[in-house]
Parts: structure tokens; sequence; C-alpha cells
């Protein structure tokens, strides 16, 4: 993974003094209280229901097993020892005291990690596919350029304040496992008929209030325009885009109020004055990050291994564990595991400081001391033998991390809801336990077959409930919590919009609204059919009626 | 207001922004005066006769594609931040450097200490801060960083060219 340059340390480094002496004016009363939050965010800090919230980066979900144990330290030493995973791979800690953000700054500075432009309306962290590198079906592995685009978005003295937030996600080939396309920049590395590989770039995408799906404006964009083009379209969305109302501020809203042909327009004459200047990227650039991502030096006799057939015809737990959680590696004899951190009845996406520093050991000792955190708040282990999948389940079970339900209903992605955001009208963790205990058995899980729920505790979609198979978003109705259910939701290439199937639900008939939901997938589904091409197959009407019938 | 143009601090401004007053009653002081694009391009005839130079004063609502054709006919420009949220000043300052703006860009509005690096970065070369938001403090604003990862207009090489 990228190794920081002296420039990245310093400019790290000095963001931290930065934000200290901003903390100080603040605390000393110079800095206006409205000045400091827009600041704050800037740097990841919120102020939540009960503590402030401090969001540090993992940039493109790349985590070495060091960084793992300096956030499990600061989970320890900080923090109520736990941190959150989120949907832009970045983790969150709830309880941190405000004074003490710096010196957490600083800690993390120290192995190369920060909260840079993890909040606030500026470029956040680009994302990009969990499997980049290993998995067969890539163009191109994007990470090179999530790394080329994090150096250009930290920190530029142009797009520090937009009209809101900016995020750009990376498909590294033809399955996009990044939802680049409900993000403000999509970006799909593709091959052109000459046979080059650049970028397909897609616009205006994103979920919150105004859920939309991203436009092309470009089918294919050389490399070394990268840059000088990200720059045009945040250019003409820093001159253009509302100012007025935060609620239509962002990107998407732009490009819909002029089309997309004419968004366009503008951003191809806007690219005009800078693709020859000096933002053009360099060969040797491209070529030097890249130099961070090379292949691992595999084992060769890695894929000799005949033990794991042993194994999982000996264990059915094991072999469930195997066909769930992980996924098949570019190179024979290997697999990149999914680590779960949808622990039955426990917040999604949340770990343990003792987890953290046992992922960091495994990483080690299995998968070349790398670790990747996923836009479904799990973490990878991307590169472990097949030979030590079974001890490393074992060690991943003890530890309450093996849950095998990957791409399953129990596999959700939650916001932590109105127990700790303070912008949440309902909570979610108590409906994510309900849906648990409902759905436990797992052999039901599997004859379910993959279904992607995705559930969110407020309209701002922090977990993407639009486009979940199964999307449910807490609404407040006279102070009580009720959910609104949507179907019909997918992140990925085949992006779609959920639709709604109704009225919302009271919070204690959530699950057994999703098992009638299921009962007509079961009856209605053609052999090997998946929930999603059942509801788009079917449509809603089904399933409304089923949900909705009057009790007999 | 305290008044720093590159960088330093300095009290002999000859140039006054004319307010919504003495502007709606055309009643103009004499010197030199920055005016709002609307007002100058209402009043350009009679404002050659103006006793002094005239500057003009944007927003990020302005229509600045008529100023970007030829900017240097003015001295002075002063681009006007509402709120510290609004950063359009920072695109509408490099759109006039590379339409070849040569003469001086003025920060006015909401503008303190932890912005000024990167509006200066951007172009500005005049920033006119509050009285109650300045104190020495705020020279501390341009050397909070050493490095750098993008070209702008001090410098247009990005990290990787440099």
């Amino acid at each position: 993974m990228y190794q920081y340059t002296q420039v990245d340390q310093q400019l790290v480094n000095e963001r931290v003094a930065q934000f200290r002496d901003q903390t100080r004016r603040f605390l000393a009363g110079d800095l206006p209280d409205d000045e400091y939050l827009a600041l704050r965010l800037m740097n990841g800090l919120y102020v939540q229901r009960h503590a402030p919230m401090l969001r540090v980066a993992v940039p493109y979900g790349m985590m070495s097993s060091q960084q793992m144990r300096t956030l499990a330290h600061v989970a320890r030493k900080w923090d109520k020892g736990y941190g959150h995973f989120t949907t832009r791979t970045n983790i969150q800690f709830n309880w941190p005291k405000l004074e003490d953000v710096p010196d957490i700054l600083e800690e993390l500075a120290k192995v190369q990690m920060h909260a840079i432009q993890t909040s606030g309306n500026c470029i956040r962290n680009t994302t990009t596919d969990q499997f980049a590198g290993v998995i067969a079906d890539e163009i191109e592995d994007p990470r090179p350029y999530c790394e080329i685009i994090r150096q250009w978005s930290s920190l530029h003295p142009e797009f520090a304040y937009l009209p809101r937030k900016f995020k750009i996600a990376i498909s590294g080939g033809p399955t996009d496992r990044a939802a680049s396309q409900v993000h403000d920049i999509g970006l799909h590395i593709v091959k052109n008929d000459a046979g080059e590989v650049g970028f397909e770039v897609l616009v205006g995408g994103g979920l919150g209030r105004t859920p939309v799906i991203g436009k092309q404006i470009r089918p294919f964009l050389q490399k070394k325009d990268l840059l000088s083009y990200l720059e045009a379209i945040v250019r003409v969305y820093n001159l253009k885009g509302r100012r007025d109302n935060k609620y239509k501020a962002r990107i998407k809203i732009l490009v819909n109020a002029l089309g997309v042909d004419a968004f366009r327009e503008l951003v191809e004459a806007e690219w005009e004055q800078i693709k020859e200047s000096d933002l053009q990227l360099t060969e040797t650039e491209i070529e030097r990050v890249q130099g961070f991502f090379k292949p691992f030096e595999y084992d060769a006799s890695a894929a000799n291994d005949s033990s794991l057939e042993t194994k999982l015809a000996e264990d059915q737990s094991f072999a469930h564990w195997v066909r769930q959680n992980t996924v098949e590696h570019k190179v024979a004899g290997y697999r990149a595991v999914i680590v779960s951190l949808k622990a039955h009845l426990k917040p999604k996406g949340d770990i343990s400081h003792q987890q953290m520093d046992l992922v960091a050991d495994l990483a080690d000792k299995y998968s070349f001391g790398e670790i990747r955190s996923t836009h479904n708040q799990n973490l990878v282990l991307a590169d472990v033998r097949q030979q030590d999948l079974y001890e490393l389940w074992q060690i991943l079970e003890e530890a309450n991390l093996a849950r095998a339900n990957i791409n399953t209903l129990t596999d959700m992605t939650v916001c932590p809801g109105g127990d700790f955001c303070a912008l949440a009208n309902a909570k979610t963790l108590g409906i994510a336990d309900q849906i648990d205990a409902k759905f436990e058995d797992l052999d039901y899980l599997y004859d379910l077959g993959e279904i992607k729920l995705n559930m969110s505790g407020c309209i701002n979609a922090c977990s993407h409930h639009h486009v979940g198979h199964i999307g449910i978003l807490g609404v407040d109705k006279k102070g009580e919590d009720w959910y609104q259910i949507t179907l019909g939701g997918s992140d990925g290439e085949d992006a779609s919009l959920g639709k709604v199937i109704g009225k919302a639900v009271a919070a204690d008939e959530v699950a057994d609204t999703l098992a009638k939901v299921l009962s007509v997938f079961v009856e209605q589904r053609i052999e090997g059919e998946r929930f999603i091409d059942c509801v788009r197959r079917i449509g809603l009407t089904p399933f409304k009626e089923n949900v909705y019938a009057p009790a007999h | 207001m305290p008044l720093l143009i590159n960088r330093e601090l300095v009290d002999n401004d000859s140039w006054q922004l004319v307010g919504e007053e003495a502007l709606e009653n055309n009643e103009l002081p004499a010197g030199d005066i920055i005016v709002p694009l609307a007002f100058y391009q209402e009043n350009s005839d009679a404002l050659i006769n103006h006793d002094g130079e005239v500057a003009i004063q944007l927003t990020g609502d302005d229509e600045i594609d008529g100023v970007l054709e030829n900017p240097s006919q003015f001295p002075l420009i002063a681009i006007f931040i509402p709120a510290l949220r609004d950063g359009r000043a920072f695109s509408i300052a490099r759109l006039l450097k590379r339409a070849g703006f040569k003469g001086q860009i003025r920060a006015i509005g909401d503008v303190s200490h932890d912005r000024l690096d990167f509006l200066t970065r951007c172009g500005f070369d005049a920033l006119e801060i509050p009285a109650d938001r300045f104190s020495d403090e705020v020279f501390n604003a341009f050397s909070e960083f050493s490095v750098r990862y993008q070209g702008c207009e001090d410098d247009s090489r990005p990290v990787y060219r440099q």
C-alpha cells in the first residue's frame, strides 16, 4: 500500500499543528462557534448527542496492521474501547473529548493517518472496490488513482468551501463494487477500442434527500487527464452549485437543473483551458504511485494445497463460511477473506479494540500485513493462502468476527442512528437487533440467497437505504420512530433506486414486515433467482399486497 | 479595516469601497473607488470622468464572462465573500488570473485567519480583514504549511512536478 513521502508526512503533521491551533483559538474564545464548526468538520470532528465524534480517514479503505493497532490504541485511550466503520470506509470514534482531538490526530499522524476532509463541504475520501488488485474481473487496479486523487483533493486551496460535500468513487472494472453510480463523481476504469485504459466519467449521482443515479459525461478519459478533468468538474460546481439551500446544493441538483448536456458543455469548455496545464499527470507519477500497489510475492506452492478440500468436506460450518465470507483471488491458491463486522445482535460495523488488535495480528500472519474496510462496513484480508483459511476461520470465529452471513439479509449496512447521531430522526440499532433475532437461522438466510439490506436513521442516507435491495429509512412521526421500506435498489453496475412499498411501519413491526416481504419472494421466485431480480421481474404489487393485506 | 497586501499590513490604502447609500444617490467620493460590477456596467460612461481610479467589486452571483474578456481594464478587482462557507471567490480569483489580470485582487467581506493562505494561493494579493477578526496571529496563517500537493496561482506545479 501507499507509504508517505516526506511531503505527505509533513503535510499531515502541519495539519495537526494547524488544527491544534484552531482548537486553541476556539477554546480561548478567539474563533467564533460557527467558524470553528466549519473548520472542525473539515477535520472530521462532529459534536454528537453524547460527545464529539471523530471520523478518521481510511483512504480507499486501505490500512496497514500498524495503523489498525493505532486505531485500537485510540479506542482504548481516548474512547470507550471501540470504533465504527462507515460506508465511506472510514472509522468513527464516538466518545473523544474535544480538547483531546489534537493529541489523537498527532498519534494518528505517526502512522500516516489523518482526519482530513472526512466531513464538511469539501472533497471526501475517495472509495473503491474492496477487492482492488486481487480480483480477476478488474481491468486495472484503481487504488493508484485513488491515491492520486487523495493528494490532489487534500487541502486543495480552491475547493475547501464547496456548496456541499463531494464524494468520488472508482470502480476498477465492469463489476461495480464501489457504488460508483451514486457518487458525485463515479469513475469506471475502461478500455477503449484502441485498447487504451482510461476512465468513463459519471457525474451527479447521490443519495440523501434526492437520490439520483449518476450520468455519463465522458465515455473515455485518458489517465493523464484525470486531475484536469476532475478539477474542471469541481470548478464548475464550485461556481454554479446552489448555495441558497443546503438541500439543493449537491452537484446532482445542478446537473439536473442544467441538464447533463449543458453541464457537460461547461465542463468541457473549462477543461479545454486546463487540460494541457501542469495538472496533466505524468507517466512517472502514475508509475511511482502504481509502484506502491504491486502484487505481493505470492507463495507459488499455495495452489498445490489439498487441505482445504478435506476441511470443507469435514466441517460444514467452515464450508458455509468459505462459501459466504471468502472470494476468489486472481492468484491460484489464495482467497480474499471478509471479516464480518455483522455479528449477531451487535451494532453493525462496530469493532472493539481487542478485535482491532487481533485483526492486525491476523493480517500480519496471513495477509501481508494489510487490511481493507468495505463500504458495507466489513473488513477484508485480501491475500490469504487457502491452506491457512481453516486456522484463520477458527481464530475469527473465536473473536466473533466470522459470522457466515456476508451478502445475506443480516449483513446489514446500518448507520449508528438516533442512539448516537444528532442528525438522525429514528433509532436503527434496536431495529437491526430485531432483524437479527427474527432471522437468526442461517439455513433460511442461505436459502434466501443474496440480499442487501441497508438501513438509515434519517433522510441523509448514510447507509444508502435507497440502493439496498431492501431499504429501511427511519422517520419521525410525532416523536415516534417509524420505518419506511423500499424494495428494488442496487448500488452495483445495475444501479437502481428502491421504491417505497407503502406507509411506514411501527418500530416493533419491522422484522415481521420483512418476513412478509420475504415470504412473497420465496413463493414467487424462479429456481436460483436472486431477491433483487425477483423484485424487478414481478414488481412491487405482490409485496405491497402481502404486507398491507387487511388482517383476517 | 486592517488590510494586508502581499502578506504585510499596510496603512496607506487609497481605495474606498463605495457604500450602498452613496451608490443609490450616485454620490461618489473623489479619489480611487471600488463599485459593484452592476453599478459599473450601468454607469460606465459617467465613470470615465470620475476624479480618481475606478475598480469593481465582484460577488459570486455576478456573471463575469464579460469581465474575464478584458480584466486588465481595471486596476483592482475586489471579490466580496458574503460568508465563511461561500467558496466561489477562490475560483473567481483563479479565473481572473488565468484571464491575464495583473492588477490587485482584493478579498473583502468574511475574511479571516483560516482562509488567508488559500486565498493567497488562489491569487488574492490583498486581504481586508474585519477589525474584530484581526490580531497579530493572522500572520501565522501564511506559514502553517510548508508543503502542498496542488499547483495554484502561486506556483502552477503540483507536487509531482516540483
